[in-house]
């Protein structure tokens, strides 16, 4: 397969992957304003995150300012998201397959990474001993990416399979997942054993995209490994899969959303105060026209019972 | 317990066959002399004509026992129907804004991993039953959720697996699920994907609450309906609590030998204070402690007699969005009223996270008035200066409870640490404790929850890891010879620690007595002659 057949597969699938990602991700934005939810620890309150403590625990807190950490949320992601400390600190016995799965992706994105920027050093003519550097290490990402992948792909396979606590929540959605990205990962470690210099070409394969030359070609096995990728690529933003953007909302915006009213919000909850509410219970005393303001709200009596 | 792996599919088969059946036998053991189960009275079984009229397909316990049988398939599908349409409306902006975002969330996001199962102490406590996994009510939510709510749901449920069939049985026993979370959060603190379980258990409570009128009478009918009615879910009428009140500033004047006088109704007082009432009739050394406090230390503040302003409680937040919206901000009513500066809350963990935080963004425009949290408040007056302490007083063994609504959720701390480590020589923590405590095994309102056999189900299921924690906590001192003072600032965790103390005779084996924190603190004042915590009354 040569010509411009990798251009329209590869932006096409990259073009469908963002449009589906941004549109999810706006259609979380989008969702009304909720009520308060929040769970310590909060890394943001400086001085008190550390213990899981609050702003809350201020003498008046409405006249003190608030002291937010902006490095303490991205530390405890960063935490969070390269080393699974959740998962190291509350299930020991997944974290070894789990984190060789996650690290195996985050490697191949690296790589990934930097296959594009040897392709500009390529265009650009940079000095060759420093793209040999480059691509020796994205070699170095690409391997170890993709063995770690695999083995974590095909471990949580059996794992789920075997495994008494995982076994009765499984679904076959669950295995075809894990087998669709183990076929990623197993197919790019086949193409790295198969080629001469994988490294290069792939940064080649990239420069012949960006380039938009029509001569691009590609080894069996990189081809390969390259359609699985991309059909991957295709399916990953309909899935669950997207959980590294849902993770950002049920962080920020609701464990760790501790923000009081301001004027914007005011705005939205006057706006959401006054739809109409159509649940059946009684006591609700709604009929789809008495908004969530008159169902909620009685007026005061100024009388006392005698 | 006899049907230890469960399926999901489960739920939905066996009609009126009972779940599982719990077995004290194997549940965590607990520690001398409490291992001794032929020595414990027994799990109260249900009765051959309670199995005929009530709803005990989940587990053999009951915790409403007016959920309703249908008496033929028209009234099961009617109830079907009826499960259906309120899943939908779980789902829209217009009914459920509240809580749209979180819930789709956890119902899109969960990646069945089981890391939050063993942060669950009911699912420990139990010897790992399936049926109590936060997981299993969750996933079978979700695929509810998937197949009748999402289109083209029913043929994805057939292709992908895990097809749960929607019929009564599910209904019911989802609806007991549902009571068998405490709402504590530990397994939505400990998921890597930010997935709260205990919020889809309370979505859930809310589905039967709101659309098909399905809730715990103690929450509910005797609960808020009531505390919006006549002023209080005790019954107690304005009329009665002052005078209540009247009676115990008369008494504790007496035992104190200081003037006992709580205010009421003062407008333009700096602080309105809204007790739970139920302390007023079963913890009343607490209320009457804080009228000690606020007086010596000089504060401007008032309690109000108006409909519900004397009873601070908001079940609304265990089970339903409307009763709880009703609720605060008739209390935010109450305090515009009397023109208050703020707001202060007694010592009960849901009513802070309700008055506090989930309510904050219905208590709009002037009805939102600043909201102090207990602890803050009795540490700035311990530490004004103007009370004189000899912690001497109080050199007896203290552990402290966490309230989950008051640290794991709103993150309140240090300020009751920091009272305990100056005013209590023995103080000493539990383990874990701070935001990683364990619930007391009454939180999510099942504290005041007693139908047919429920209560036997909190003290030997849902309370057990915190029971052990206690023992632990005094394990250098174990015997009743030392008194020992377990100090729970919350209402709805002092009822269930009764609960659990009583049935098993821990004041008599260790000596272990409850109460809140601001009796610690009375207790240690210079100017109070006699003790003010009397072990023999507690």
């Amino acid at each position: 397969m040569s010509g411009i057949f990798w251009h329209i597969l590869v932006f096409g699938v990259i073009g469908i992957f963002l449009i589906v990602i941004i549109y999810r991700t706006l259609a979380i934005t989008r969702l009304p304003v909720h009520l308060r939810w929040e769970l310590a620890p909060i890394p943001h309150e400086k001085g008190k995150g550390r213990y899981g403590g609050s702003y809350l625990e201020e003498y008046e807190w409405w006249n003190k300012p608030q002291h937010r950490s902006r490095m303490a949320p991205i530390i405890y992601m960063a935490k969070e998201i390269f080393l699974l400390r959740g998962i190291w600190e509350h299930n020991r016995a997944l974290w070894p397959l789990s984190f060789a799965f996650h690290m195996g992706i985050y490697l191949i994105v690296v790589m990934l990474l930097l296959s594009v920027m040897n392709a500009v050093f390529i265009i650009a003519q940079v000095a060759l001993n420093v793209l040999n550097v480059s691509l020796g290490i994205a070699s170095v990402f690409a391997l170890v990416g993709y063995l770690l992948g695999s083995v974590g792909a095909v471990g949580l396979i059996i794992k789920r399979a075997l495994d008494a606590n995982l076994r009765p929540f499984n679904t076959i959605t669950k295995y075809f997942n894990l087998v669709f990205l183990g076929a990623v990962f197993v197919s790019g470690a086949y193409a790295w054993f198969s080629s001469p210099d994988f490294a290069s070409e792939m940064s080649f394969f990239i420069k012949g995209l960006i380039a938009l030359d029509a001569g691009v070609a590609l080894t069996f096995s990189l081809s390969l490994h390259v359609i699985i990728s991309l059909l991957f690529v295709l399916y990953l933003p309909w899935t669950d899969m997207i959980h590294f953007i849902a993770k950002y909302f049920t962080y920020h915006e609701i464990r760790w959303n501790d923000a009081p009213q301001d004027e914007k919000m005011k705005k939205e909850l006057r706006g959401l105060l006054a739809q109409p509410v159509s649940w059946s219970a009684a006591h609700v005393e709604a009929n789809g026209v008495k908004n969530w303001a008159d169902v909620t709200s009685k007026k005061t009596s100024d009388e006392k019972e005698a | 317990m006899t049907k230890r792996k469960l399926k999901l599919t489960d739920i939905s088969k066996g009609e009126d066959t009972q779940l599982i059946d719990i077995n004290i036998d194997e549940m965590m053991p607990l520690p001398p002399p409490y291992d001794k189960v032929e020595e414990l009275r027994g799990f109260k079984q249900l009765t051959d004509d309670q199995r005929e009229r009530l709803v005990c397909n989940l587990d053999g316990v009951v915790s409403y026992a007016a959920l309703p049988k249908p008496k033929n398939k028209e009234e099961e599908k009617k109830y079907v129907e009826q499960f259906v349409s309120g899943l939908k409306k779980l789902l829209s902006k217009e009914n459920n804004w509240t809580f749209l975002q979180p819930l789709l969330l956890s119902i899109d996001y969960c990646a069945q991993c089981q890391t939050c199962c063993d942060a669950c102490p009911i699912y420990l406590a139990s010897d790992r039953n399936d049926l109590y996994r936060p997981t299993y009510r969750s996933e079978i939510f979700r695929r509810l959720v998937n197949k009748y709510i999402k289109p083209g749901g029913k043929l994805r449920a057939k292709v992908t697996g895990g097809d749960i069939e929607l019929n009564w049985t599910t209904i019911s026993r989802l609806y007991e699920l549902s009571y068998r979370c405490n709402l504590c959060r530990r397994c939505a603190q400990s998921c890597p994907m930010g997935v709260d379980n205990a919020l889809i258990s309370r979505e859930l409570r809310k589905l039967f609450s709101q659309e098909l009128g399905w809730a715990p009478k103690e929450l509910h009918e005797k609960g808020t309906v009531l505390q919006l009615a006549v002023g209080s879910a005790t019954g107690m009428r304005p009329n009665v609590a002052i005078d209540n009140l009247k009676f115990l500033d008369e008494e504790f004047s007496e035992a104190t030998g200081i003037d006992v006088s709580t205010p009421w109704d003062k407008e333009g007082a700096d602080i309105l204070l809204i007790h739970s009432a139920g302390d007023i009739i079963s913890f009343p050394e607490s209320p009457i402690a804080f009228t000690i406090l606020c007086n010596a230390a000089g504060l401007n503040w008032t309690l109000s007699s108006e409909i519900p302003g004397y009873d601070g409680i908001n079940y609304g937040v265990f089970y339903d969005d409307v009763q709880l919206a009703k609720v605060a901000t008739r209390h935010a009513q109450i305090a515009r009223k009397l023109k208050v500066k703020k707001i202060v809350m007694g010592e009960c963990g849901h009513q802070h996270k309700a008055t506090m935080t989930v309510a904050d963004r219905v208590l709009t425009g002037d009805l939102n008035i600043p909201r102090e949290n207990v602890m803050t408040f009795l540490e700035n007056i311990v530490f004004s200066g103007k009370i004189k302490f000899d912690p001497s007083k109080n050199d007896f063994p203290v552990t402290l409870h966490d309230p989950c609504n008051l640290v794991r959720n709103l993150g309140v701390v240090e300020p009751q640490r920091r009272i305990l480590r100056y005013l209590c020589p023995q103080f000493r923590e539990m383990t874990p404790y701070g935001i990683d405590n364990y619930c007391c095994g009454g939180g999510g309102g099942l504290s005041v929850m007693s139908d047919v056999n429920f209560t036997d189900w909190k003290v030997f299921v849902a309370g057990r890891m915190k029971f052990k924690q206690i023992l632990d906590a005094f394990s250098d001192q174990p015997g009743p010879e030392v008194k020992k003072y377990l100090c729970a600032p919350c209402l709805n965790c002092k009822l269930q620690f009764r609960d659990i103390l009583d049935y098993y005779e821990a004041r008599e084996h260790s000596g272990i007595i409850c109460g809140g924190l601001a009796e610690l603190i009375v207790n240690a004042m210079v100017d109070i002659k006699n003790p003010y915590i009397t072990w023999e009354e507690y």
